[in-house]
């Protein structure tokens, strides 16, 4: 009977020990990865930012700016990827609406945002585009791949379409989040106009045949959840300005906008509840059912082999041995 | 030779649950009606 209990442990010791690491480095990498049908607001605002009224063409201070950010998976065109590229690949139409304080629009920005489901590459095809322009990304956006790194990363800039690095700065804690600290600086660059301007009559071409130019310039921070990596806080101190050209007629350059871009409170509740329920999910697979497979399969081990040397004893009795009856003299 | 069977048959039934669950795949999905939002909502 022990002998029969040690053999079932062991091999419950042997399923549970290869399960393990069979789960961590095969199962993991292969079912963690990003819906392709997400759905995620976000609102961020800029308090006593400076902003460019267009009519006077001066800069005047207002209360606050907002930014609505939008990103929407749009399954049918991850498929139909899907079908050439061999993997699985999520698409994302993100929309960056940018309102002033009266409620105009100030800036609106769509893109389309490419990127394998898994390990949050970029995937290059039709359609990858910043405000209809057709963009390469080079480095990761929105979101950090699963199970972070301390390392810095190549970070995709959608204001100047480049792809620059965005440093580690260490971890701390957000809210009872555990998070690695990330900070990008773009430099002054030379950037586009909006393709849709917020004045009626005027357009990115007409004022590009003025001569003035736009620039811009950020510091962007983000504070990563590791596990599942994603943003849990994120702020931006942006600066943007027009130099040059007949359109600001003696000034050298004109600031279109200045802020300390920072997500709303109820955005930072939201997120974070939700960053901590996906934690969980992804910590299960990649984290705790692995170690406690492996010191379930060691502990099964040792009482197998515990169940197996007692049946072994010399002193006990072996149940496979029969006595020989022992003859009778009369 | 009890003991190399055993073995064998719990790396086996690791092997087919892990493999099991890699090949389940995920449901299928739809793309969300909500829009992409031009207004600032009032909650998340």
């Amino acid at each position: 009977m022990r002998r029969k209990a040690s053999l079932i442990l062991l091999a419950l010791a042997v399923f549970f020990a290869a399960l393990s690491p069979l789960l961590r480095w095969y199962a993991f990498p292969r079912v963690a990865k990003v819906p392709a049908d997400q759905y995620q607001d976000m609102v961020l605002e800029a308090k006593d930012a400076t902003l460019l009224d267009y009519g006077s063409m001066t800069a005047k201070k207002v209360d606050k700016v907002t930014v609505v950010q939008t990103l929407k998976g749009n399954v049918e065109a991850s498929e139909r990827i899907e079908r050439t590229a061999n993997r699985d690949v999520v698409v994302w139409d993100g929309l960056s609406y940018v309102q002033g304080p009266d409620g105009e629009m100030v800036s609106r920005i769509p893109e389309r945002y490419i990127f394998d489901a898994h390990t949050q590459e970029p995937v290059h095809a039709t359609g990858e585009s910043v405000d209809g322009d057709p963009v390469r990304r080079e480095g990761i956006e929105f979101k950090w791949p699963f199970l972070t790194e301390k390392r810095d990363y190549e970070y995709f800039d959608a204001q100047a379409r480049i792809t620059e690095p965005i440093h580690y700065k260490g971890t701390q804690n957000f809210r009872g989040v555990d998070v690695y600290y990330f900070e990008q600086t773009i430099p002054w660059t030379k950037v586009p106009f909006p393709k849709v301007m917020p004045v009626e009559g005027i357009t990115a071409e007409s004022v590009a045949k003025t001569g003035t130019t736009r620039w811009y310039t950020t510091v962007r921070k983000f504070w990563v959840e590791p596990v599942t990596g994603a943003p849990v806080y994120g702020e931006e101190i942006h600066r943007e300005e027009l130099r040059g050209g007949t359109l600001l007629g003696d000034r050298d350059k004109v600031t279109a906008f200045a802020g300390h871009v920072k997500m709303r409170e109820d955005y930072i509740r939201s997120t974070v509840d939700l960053v901590k329920s996906q934690r969980l999910l992804v910590a299960l697979m990649s984290s705790y059912l692995p170690w406690g497979f492996l010191v379930l399969g060691v502990g099964l081990l040792a009482l197998s082999l515990y169940l197996e040397a007692r049946s072994r004893r010399p002193g006990d009795p072996s149940p496979t041995q029969s006595r020989e009856p022992e003859p009778l003299s009369a | 030779m009890r003991a190399l069977i055993a073995a064998a048959t719990g790396l086996v039934l690791a092997f087919a649950l892990v493999l099991l669950i890699t090949a389940m795949g995920s449901p299928s999905a739809e793309t969300s009606p909500e829009p992409l939002l031009t207004t600032v909502p009032s909650h998340p």
